[in-house]
């Protein structure tokens, strides 16, 4: 259902999400909202919900109650319906707008680089090959892989995958971006490479939630910084304000864990 | 008792025809059984029904539990009784086909065990489903990591195809049977059949060496 109202301020609606996996509370009704253009970090400790939050974003992980919306456009609800077919088209269709880069890169080993990004854009988005081609080479060139479209997955640095990844998301022109810890599966020196593509695409205007442990990364592209802990959001703002005054214990324990000196806390208030 | 190789040189051009017709059998019984394990594999992983999974875990220690040979006869002597008139070749590429898609859904499964779940997690994310998912991500997966058993169940079905001589397929088994029992120098004639088995598989199993290497490259 495309109800075109203004949406501006809530581009990206998530409502009342749960979720309960076996004998553990995932999330316990968190509600974010994203407006257009705006890069959300999300930090916390292990197992605090933040992946499974982000991965409810595109019902990849449905979520067990709650709702969300893309630009006024159901994605997934519980209690939802999503065995229809119908259902399942219109997932699809939203996933398609949705981009998600995963920590373990996920792409695809048996078809080449070219062929990895040209791929879902013929299978999903329906374009031709020459369309195809030429928007993957685009995107490749955003990333700084054209010159390897000829190369195997098998062949390239784990830095080298994930934007290949990236560039696979970015040849479908998403509307939004979810990156599930994007660099905590690379080399310290392969890193940067990654940051320096995402911070380019906040800087273009993305919207984008990343799910991260680069604190110096979030306080440099993140216009929020949303806080997680035992499947809650405990505090979120603005990441010069919440990474340099934390207002809550947990926030303040969590960043002095990290040894990150420079943000510690001014004083109790 | 001399071995005179002019029986076998005799023999050659009937041999060859049998071969041909050996290598069609077992190429027509893998291709099947191949589909049919494939889509038993996908409808199982994507259905999830135990009851489905339950009647497939039976089929494949009924066809593993059994001699092949006894498999054969069933499906020639019995599918008549049941009102299916099939000939003997046909019923040959049924038993062969059954007996051989068991073997190969075991395969397909350490296959499928081998592709992450963060590919289909990838597709999904991308917007494949259904269809498109498994036929461009996930089933080529699959497939390269079984090259090496899937051959090896090719040998053994080309091999196997041998047993059809009992059901009057007229394979090279068969074709070998009816020249030596005219000339009664079965060792000639079969040795040539030997020869003529041996070269098939060995063909066969080096060609795949050239598969698996071609696709090996292409893995992550």
């Amino acid at each position: 259902m495309a109800v075109a109202t203004e949406t501006k301020n809530n581009f990206l609606e998530m409502t009342g999400i749960r979720k309960s996996f076996a004998n553990m509370t995932a999330l316990q009704d968190v509600s974010l909202s994203v407006p257009k253009g705006e890069v959300v970090c999300i930090i916390g400790p292990s197992g605090c919900g933040k992946s499974t939050l982000l991965r409810t974003a595109n019902w990849l992980t449905p979520a067990d109650a709650g709702e969300v919306r893309l630009d006024g456009e159901l994605v997934g609800a519980m209690p939802d319906m999503r065995s229809t077919s119908v259902q399942a088209r219109s997932l699809n269709a939203a996933r398609a707008r949705i981009g998600m880069v995963f920590q373990q890169f996920n792409v695809w080993p048996h078809m080449n680089v070219l062929e990895n990004v040209v791929c879902p854009q013929m299978v999903v988005a329906k374009r031709g090959r020459d369309i195809a081609e030429k928007k993957a080479l685009a995107a490749l060139a955003q990333v700084g892989l054209e010159d390897k479209k000829k190369d195997w997955p098998e062949n390239l640095s784990g830095g080298q995958k994930q934007r290949l990844a990236i560039a696979r998301v970015l040849a479908m022109d998403p509307v939004l971006m979810l990156l599930d810890e994007p660099t905590s599966a690379l080399d310290p020196e392969l890193v940067s490479g990654v940051l320096a593509v995402l911070k380019q695409l906040a800087e273009k205007g993305m919207t984008m939630i990343i799910v991260t442990h680069e604190l110096g990364f979030a306080r440099s592209v993140a216009d929020r910084v949303v806080f997680m802990e035992g499947g809650q959001i405990i505090e979120e703002g603005s990441p010069n304000v919440i990474l340099r005054s934390p207002s809550t214990k947990r926030l303040q324990f969590f960043l002095e864990k990290l040894n990150i000196t420079a943000f510690k806390p001014k004083s109790e208030s | 008792m001399k071995f005179d190789l002019t029986y076998t040189l005799d023999a050659l051009p009937r041999l060859l025809d049998g071969s041909l017709v050996t290598l069609k059998l077992a190429l027509l019984g893998f291709t099947f059984s191949v589909v049919l394990a494939t889509i038993v594999t996908v409808a199982r992983t994507v259905s999830k029904s135990q009851i489905f999974g339950a009647i497939i875990a039976v089929y494949i220690s009924f066809i593993r539990g059994t001699p092949i040979l006894v498999q054969i006869f069933l499906v020639y002597y019995v599918l008549p009784i049941i009102g299916l008139n099939i000939g003997p070749i046909t019923a040959g590429i049924v038993a062969l086909t059954l007996n051989s898609a068991a073997f190969i859904i075991e395969i397909l499964r350490g296959g499928l065990a081998s592709v992450s779940k963060g590919q289909f997690e990838a597709a999904r994310s991308l917007g494949l489903s259904g269809f498109a998912l498994w036929v461009k991500v996930i089933l080529p997966q699959t497939f390269m990591a079984s090259i090496p058993p899937l051959v090896n169940e090719f040998t053994q079905l080309l091999k196997a195809t041998a047993l059809l001589s009992t059901i009057t397929v007229v394979e090279l088994m068969r074709v070998s049977q009816q020249i030596y029992s005219n000339n009664y120098h079965p060792i000639e004639v079969l040795t040539g059949a030997f020869v003529m088995y041996f070269l098939m598989c060995f063909a066969v199993s080096r060609s795949a060496s050239w598969l698996e290497a071609t696709f090996e490259v292409k893995r992550a």
